[in-house]
């Protein structure tokens, strides 16, 4: 994908390339104009799914990098890791016997 | 299981262990960079799981075990001093074009190497029609040596439209949700709420595990001028 960032801006089309951790250095070394990282696992670089703020937060700052960047070979790391949609029980949503209750349950549920 | 059989898997090294999950007898493309590690390494990542699986059977919360393969993902694709990752493809100048226009008056492109095509649209690779997932991985040695094929998806395609194939990484978080790797739901939302001008009416993707010399020579400029026609002044990029 970096060879095709480079024909766009040479076509006169602004880019900017979201991609994982584990490929920063292909963006270095391809001087790739503007780049958000993200610490997502390979083939999730937007983040997990349907963790939609996640997803929004990627693309928020990949389109404000679009209007703000100033010159070839600007990166910008987001810091957040891989997250899931879990939730801690904290101590709630178990009776005397441990056994798991409905709000329990729900606690899996509810993104 | 034969005696044959059992005595080869019983004197099963851990460098062929670890390198049989990247295209070989175990093939999982989430965890095709144990290749890229040494088997001292891979010791140590998998020990490290263990341990880590161990702690969250204690609190539940398997956040770290993403985290430790995300870093050693990192780790593993890292350029090393004998050159190996560091990429064959390096330049020394940068192309920039600044936007033409204010975001909120731009008109955006999506354009991505994940896979995507509409539901009755599959690009047919090697005139293959239907092909799985596990074919397309079968043929990943005759799929780098091709030149690309673009697929032009609607901007309005809903994602229960959407298929995914891909040779080259793991497509299970595409499957559940094709915004991961190709926010098209995402960019419309983000049109609506005006943050960018428009979306454009065409969004992309491409097979990425595809002859990059092909993309320097043929496609990329293709590609770029198919844009143009279409007054794109922008393009989100996701690679996979």
């Amino acid at each position: 994908m970096g060879h095709v960032a480079r024909a766009f801006e040479e076509a006169g089309i602004a880019t900017v390339t979201i991609q994982v951790g584990a490929f920063r250095h292909h963006a270095e070394r391809m001087r790739l104009p503007r780049v958000v990282v993200t610490r997502h696992l390979m083939g999730r670089p937007l983040g997990a799914p349907h963790d939609v703020a996640r997803q929004r937060q990627v693309l928020r700052t990949a389109l404000n990098l679009l209007e703000e960047a100033r010159e070839g070979g600007t990166i910008v790391g987001l810091p957040e890791p891989f997250r899931t949609m879990y939730r801690p029980f904290a101590g709630a949503g178990a009776d005397a016997e441990g056994r798991e209750t409905s709000s329990t349950a729900r606690a899996h549920l509810d993104p | 299981m034969s005696v044959e059989a059992s005595r080869a898997a019983e004197s099963e090294t851990l460098e062929l262990f670890k390198n049989s999950f990247a295209y070989g007898t175990r093939t999982d493309l989430l965890f095709k960079f144990l290749k890229d590690l040494s088997s001292e390494e891979a010791a140590e990542f998998l020990q490290g799981l263990l341990t880590k699986v161990g702690e969250s059977a204690g609190d539940g919360d398997v956040a770290r075990l993403l985290d430790h393969v995300y870093a050693w993902q990192v780790r593993a694709y890292a350029p090393r001093e004998d050159g190996v990752h560091g990429g064959t493809w390096a330049y020394e100048d940068a192309p920039f074009a600044p936007l033409a226009r204010p975001l909120s008056d731009a008109r955006v492109a999506l354009f991505t190497s994940s896979g995507h095509f509409v539901a009755g649209d599959d690009p047919e690779p090697f005139g293959v029609k239907n092909m799985s997932q596990e074919a397309s991985i079968a043929r990943i040695v005759d799929f780098i040596r091709s030149k690309p094929q673009l697929s032009v998806i609607p901007a309005d395609t809903p994602d229960e439209r959407l298929r995914v194939r891909h040779p080259g990484y793991d497509i299970r978080g595409a499957l559940a949700d094709p915004n991961v790797a190709f926010p098209l739901e995402r960019m419309r939302e983000l049109a609506r709420e005006r943050v960018i001008g428009e979306l454009a009416a065409e969004a992309y993707s491409f097979m990425g595990a595809t002859a990059q010399s092909r993309i320097v020579r043929e496609s990329g400029p293709e590609w770029a001028a198919r844009l143009r026609q279409r007054g794109v002044d922008a393009a989100v990029l996701v690679p996979v």
